[in-house]
């Protein structure tokens, strides 16, 4: 992967759930997952994204996107953020 | 009621603003507080922040995570987790409260500073968010090792390390004034947004949680990774200011990076590094920190410079090759001189942990094996006053870490040596080329006087090693020592041996010298030692007794003895044995440099 880009998330009981999000909402790119324990970091060449709606079925239960800000100690790449979706990407696409 | 979404209204409510007419534009928004430099003042406004927020949004989530980070306290209070815990660990975590706790605090006014001078109503909204977050860090920071107060008082460091002398705090302030205070909020935001906190609090935050877990030390690794969650977002205030600069004046930006990247590295490599390889216990390693540092800085940092038009800095090969030894090379100097840390360093350099160390840094034990090996003799052999420091080393006119310690022995590219730089008729030394060169672009506000200059000044006295602790604040009863009671270093067959004893620290002199002689301080460098050390000797000395004086702070120490003579080189030229000081031409602060005869 020459551009990873994505979340970091802290330790918590609804990380599997929000990576389980992520992995749906990137169907055409490969997502890389590496659980350090207290951590763990998902990746994506060069942009990833994830929805409030993939995240509420996955968690089965509402989820405002302000709180993603709960679970997410760092990222990689650069943040975009709505009510709906968030997005990590590279902005410089020679970088 | 439904509510309409955030970003329909969002950059209508932040952008608020109004045009000035009572007062100038330089009255209320001053050049040398805001430092636009090249950039003009209508750019300021395409400044957005990618990580919005809304303050009834930073309300509930702070109040959320908040909540789930005292209520994991409130349990474990309860429990005997904390008594559990690898006393190597738990300096981790005394080290972290004391060199950071006021740091936050100190970033809650570089917040406020950019909260009123930030040249977008954008980037002053976010700014103020920030300055709450860093109240919260703070805050935090200091509650939960209050409650340890009264198991250990090292813990009263978390409040009081700050506000003394003691050598790895000056360095801290060093950095961290450069960083925060003394900039304009352009740099302010490059310096500590963008690149401390988007590079290297990620490593002490994140990447130590993972240590912490493993280590059962939950409680820590909930709060630190906590905090961060709120550096990942007001930490997004630099990339915009960044863009602005780099459309407007790329070499300034390329600058700020380059020397606060810098000055980072070096604090790490005394805070972060030790934490890492050797205090955290080996069976709970997750990685070590060169890999921690690969995957945060080397890797992410360095992906994210490049994403912005960035370079790597000049230096960069230094600092990956520094990876491999900066951090030996400081927790070596922090276990020798371990009386003037508020921690417990643990020695980390057991046969299994030596093992581990030559697995993850072949040269290792090559470098640093030697070293050890003659410390490791001692404490068996109960030399324990050979085991502890008599002087000082010389310090980094930037860094303030110990001259030597950014490089290693036998080590061709990166050696033991200083760096000089007379400047003004005065000499100054450095650990490396790069806080030389930032120390000269930057030295009308980077003139912090080291340990060594305030000693030589008279600023501290007695001028004693007990002097000196107690003028680092360091009472008797939070000086550090060996985490494991030494244990780590005793061979099977000494186990019997009774508890070895610490013998205390030595009330040795620095001064004064006897009638008519003049004291000459010396930046003493010996033949494969680590650091460059105070030596005081005097004027009437000959040659051959100065050498002796430096050997006797390293020889049998960390050097084992040889049946050889003495050698002196000053400026690269061998000085004879039997001429005076005074004679050689030795001056004070002048590299004195000390090996075997061939």
């Amino acid at each position: 992967m020459s551009k990873p880009v994505g979340p970091v998330l802290r330790m918590s009981d609804d990380v599997d759930a929000i990576v389980a999000a992520i992995v749906d909402d990137n169907p055409d790119r490969e997502v890389t997952i590496v659980d350090r324990g207290a951590y763990t970091r998902v990746s994506g060449d060069g942009e990833l994204r994830v929805t409030r709606e993939s995240i509420r079925r996955h968690l089965g239960r509402d989820f405002e996107m302000r709180q993603l800000e709960n679970l997410m100690s760092a990222f990689a790449g650069r943040i975009d953020m709505t009510s709906e979706e968030v997005r990590w990407r590279l902005k410089n696409e020679s970088a | 009621m439904a509510r309409m979404a955030r970003e329909k209204w969002y950059d209508i409510a932040r952008d608020l603003d109004w045009e000035l007419t009572y007062v100038d534009y330089e009255a209320v928004f001053p050049e040398w507080m805001c430092g636009q430099g090249k950039v003009p003042r209508e750019a300021w406004a395409k400044w957005d922040e990618p990580y919005k927020v809304t303050y009834p949004e930073y309300v509930a989530t702070q109040r959320e995570k908040e909540t789930g980070a005292y209520s994991v306290k409130a349990v474990l209070q309860k429990s005997r987790v904390f008594d559990q815990l690898d006393e190597g660990w738990k300096s981790v975590a005394k080290q972290h409260f004391g060199a950071v706790a006021l740091v936050e605090d100190l970033a809650a006014y570089a917040e406020l500073r950019m909260a009123r001078f930030g040249l977008s109503p954008a980037w002053r909204n976010m700014a103020t968010f920030g300055a709450l977050d860093e109240t919260r860090h703070t805050q935090i920071s200091l509650y939960f090792p209050h409650e340890l107060l009264g198991k250990d008082p090292q813990y009263d460091w978390a409040h009081k390390a700050y506000q003394t002398n003691e050598w790895a705090i000056i360095a801290a302030r060093a950095t961290f004034d450069g960083m925060m205070m003394n900039p304009n909020v352009v740099d302010v935001a490059v310096q500590l947004p963008f690149t401390f906190e988007t590079g290297f609090t990620n490593v002490q935050f994140v990447a130590l949680s993972a240590d912490a877990l493993e280590s059962g030390d939950i409680n820590f690794a909930n709060m630190i990774s906590s905090i961060q969650t709120d550096e990942a977002r007001h930490s997004q205030q630099g990339g915009p200011t960044l863009e602005i600069l780099v459309e407007h004046d790329p070499r300034r930006a390329q600058w700020i990076i380059d020397k606060t990247f810098w000055v980072s590295a070096r604090l790490f490599s005394v805070l972060t590094g030790p934490a890492m390889d050797y205090y955290t216990p080996l069976q709970t390693r997750k990685q070590s920190y060169k890999e921690f540092m690969q995957e945060w800085i080397a890797g992410q940092f360095l992906d994210q410079l490049r994403d912005y038009g960035l370079k790597k800095p000049w230096y960069w090969d230094e600092f990956m090759a520094g990876l491999d030894t900066w951090h030996h090379s400081l927790h070596l100097g922090v276990w020798y001189w371990r009386p003037t840390v508020w921690w417990k360093p643990q020695g980390g350099v057991s046969p299994e942990e030596r093992d581990w160390l030559h697995d993850k840094y072949p040269q290792w034990e090559q470098q640093f094996g030697p070293i050890w090996n003659v410390i490791t003799g001692n404490i068996n052999d109960n030399r324990m006053e050979l085991t502890l420091p008599e002087t000082l080393p010389w310090l980094c006119n930037l860094c303030h870490l110990p001259i030597g310690t950014a490089g290693s022995p036998h080590n061709e590219k990166y050696p033991v040596r200083s760096y000089p730089l007379t400047y003004n008729g005065y000499a100054y030394h450095f650990c490396s080329r790069p806080c030389r060169q930032i120390w000269w672009e930057d030295r009308d506000t980077l003139r912090d006087p080291t340990v060594i200059e305030r000693l030589l000044g008279g600023e501290i006295q007695p001028p004693t090693f007990e002097g000196i602790l107690a003028w680092m604040g360091l009472t008797p009863d939070v000086r550090g020592d060996d985490a494991y009671g030494y244990r780590w270093a005793r061979k099977p067959q000494s186990e019997n041996r009774p508890e070895t004893q610490d013998p205390g620290v030595q009330a040795k002199e620095f001064s004064p010298p006897p009638n008519g002689a003049q004291a000459v301080p010396v930046n003493a460098m010996f033949d494969n030692d680590f650091v460059t050390q105070l030596v005081v000797v005097l004027d009437t000395d000959t040659v051959a007794d100065a050498a002796r004086k430096v050997a006797a702070q390293v020889v049998g120490r960390r050097v084992p003895q040889r049946d050889a003579g003495l050698v002196v080189r000053l400026d690269g030229r061998v000085v004879p044995g039997d001429v005076t000081v005074a004679e050689s031409g030795v001056s004070a602060l002048d590299i004195v440099h000390v090996g075997w005869a061939q």
